[in-house]
């Protein structure tokens, strides 16, 4: 059998002397959406930002495609393939959509197919295409949330971690950005998204996993865990998630 | 501006800047002309730093590692030519050294820094007597050779070291306007910006971080060099002086900070108003420009002047 994509080994990380994530494992195969959904403070930006390099892991391993990532710098994961959309967009602000886009690009391997993706992005964003040459800070938030996933996707990734891509956006705008989502798992992208718009996250994903304390406490199929007991008990009374 | 009178701006720009030599300047003029123009170079070269978002204290260390390798080098005998282009290595090299604190420091930490290396290179030459003459420095440096074209008159002395120091000039602004529209400058904005976003997409910041440290060391040590062939000495207060750190700071930033030809500009306007109008006036205000300049920029223009008449790129403000 192919090992899977990410796998994550019993991973143990946070900062100074809080320990965040406690023996936390998942795993996301090729072609899959996964959802990350939890309670706030459970891990769920953490987990991502260990993924990527930006938190060390203290105990536990992190493999993509059975190599392991786990202590590489953030630099040498993104080369190997892991795009993260950070929460709150954190795009270069003074500089244009088409800077921000072509700074996505900078990896040899995606700027081979810079040409390809940027056709790609401007058939799900059309906005950006005319807006081009704007500077990034000057988009609306909705434009911003679609730049900084198409900035990712410059990169030619192949895990796509979200960390909470619904986050302040109008309903509309959620809607566009959840079938943006949609084309690109239609076109094989491997996606790992994180955040508390449980019902929108459970509805995209294959599977889920939820996150509590730092561990994984409950993992299926999506819709299967939006019937769950348990996670409607853990979850969706405390979440600001008020989507039908 | 229509491209005919932007044609014609330029003309009358290059006349302006070529003729002082040719129509008989005092030669005292065509050096005080020519140390803006290093100035401009150094305040160019701090502003390809500062593109990339780090802050330096410290760029005499660059120009005194131009100065006394230039120095040491002509006086072994080699041709001033190769002795400035050696001095110019020997700087980068320093910038590059000092480059990989940038890779843990960051902003104040990173400009005190720089701060202590250049006053490290200066206790250095003040002390190593037998290379550097200590204190004393070295004298007797030859003088630069006449240029072969196009005749004596304009190409030796004051007016040869005028038209090198437009030259070296030149060739900064033209290095930093390759950068402005290369992948190179997009890098450095996003370092600049924010350096742990530019990671995750794949830029290693440290070795772009170095390439600018380089630049930027190369060419204020190739005024450094060119400098010491001008006036003919070095000493550790004069190359290695906190001058040299701190003043292409305030031009650039009175200038603006990551446009093209604002620091320049700033560089020659306030090194001559100060040299030309208040030294012979009123000797004891000659640094009162540089002051008044960066109370002036804080106040009605923060990005400095050139923000105001110039479009943006890569975002710089």
């Amino acid at each position: 059998m192919t090992p899977p994509l990410l796998d994550v080994g019993g991973i143990e990380a946070g900062y100074n002397d809080l320990t965040i994530l406690k023996d936390c494992s998942l795993e996301v195969r090729a072609g899959e959406v996964v959802a990350l959904v939890g309670p706030n403070g459970a891990g769920k930006s953490t987990l991502l930002k260990t993924l990527c390099g930006l938190v060390p892991a203290r105990a536990g391993t992190v493999r993509l495609d059975g190599e392991r990532i786990d202590g590489l710098t953030p630099y040498a994961i993104a080369a190997r393939g892991v795009a993260l959309v950070p929460e709150g967009r954190r795009l270069f602000v003074p500089l244009t959509v088409r800077e921000n886009l072509e700074l996505g690009a900078f990896l040899p391997r995606a700027r081979a197919r810079q040409e390809e993706t940027l056709r790609l992005i401007f058939g799900l964003f059309p906005t950006l295409q005319q807006r081009q040459s704007v500077a990034a800070g000057d988009l609306s938030g909705g434009e911003q949330q679609m730049l900084a996933l198409a900035r990712a996707l410059m990169t030619y990734p192949r895990l796509l971690c979200l960390d909470d891509p619904f986050l302040g956006l109008a309903p509309p705008v959620t809607r566009r950005f959840s079938e943006a989502l949609g084309e690109l798992t239609a076109r094989g992208m491997t996606i790992l998204a994180a955040g508390q718009h449980v019902r929108r996250l459970l509805r995209l994903a294959d599977r889920a996993y939820l996150l509590e304390e730092g561990r994984v406490t409950l993992s299926g199929s999506g819709p299967g865990l939006l019937r769950d007991e348990r996670l409607r008990r853990a979850l969706l009374e405390l979440t600001p998630d008020v989507e039908r | 501006m229509p491209r005919g009178g932007l044609i014609a701006t330029g003309l009358v720009g290059l006349a302006l800047i070529l003729l002082p030599p040719l129509s008989g300047f005092h030669p005292y003029y065509l050096y005080l002309v020519s140390t803006g123009l290093l100035f401009g170079t150094l305040a160019t070269s701090w502003n390809i730093l500062a593109y990339a978002g780090q802050v330096s204290f410290g760029h005499a260390a660059f120009v005194g590692l131009g100065g006394y390798g230039a120095a040491l080098a002509s006086l072994h005998g080699l041709s001033p030519w190769a002795a400035i282009a050696l001095g110019g290595g020997l700087g980068a090299a320093g910038a590059v050294i000092i480059g990989l604190a940038s890779g843990r420091l960051q902003g104040a930490s990173l400009a005190l820094a720089t701060l202590a290396y250049a006053e490290m290179w200066r206790a250095i030459a003040q002390n190593w007597d037998e290379v550097t003459g200590g204190g004393a420095g070295l004298i007797g440096i030859p003088a630069l050779p006449t240029l072969p074209w196009p005749s004596p008159d304009v190409s030796g002395g004051r007016a040869g070291g005028y038209y090198l120091s437009l030259a070296l000039l030149a060739s900064v602004l033209a290095v930093f306007a390759g950068i402005l529209r290369s992948r190179l400058g997009l890098a450095l904005a996003a370092i600049r910006e924010e350096e742990e976003r530019a990671g995750l997409l794949g830029v290693h910041p440290l070795p772009w971080k170095l390439l600018a440290f380089g630049l930027s060391g190369f060419w204020s040590a190739l005024a450094g060099g060119l400098y010491v062939h001008t006036v003919r000495v070095v000493e550790p207060d004069l190359v290695f002086s906190l001058h040299f750190s701190i003043l292409p700071l305030v031009m650039a930033t009175f200038g603006g900070v990551g446009t093209l030809l604002g620091p320049a500009g700033a560089a020659l306007g306030l090194y001559l108003a100060s040299e030309l109008f208040l030294h012979p006036y009123v000797p004891a205000f000659h640094q009162l420009p540089y002051a008044l300049a960066l109370i002036v920029v804080a106040l009605y223009a923060p990005g400095g002047l050139g923000t105001l008449f110039r479009r943006r790129r890569h975002g710089a403000a």
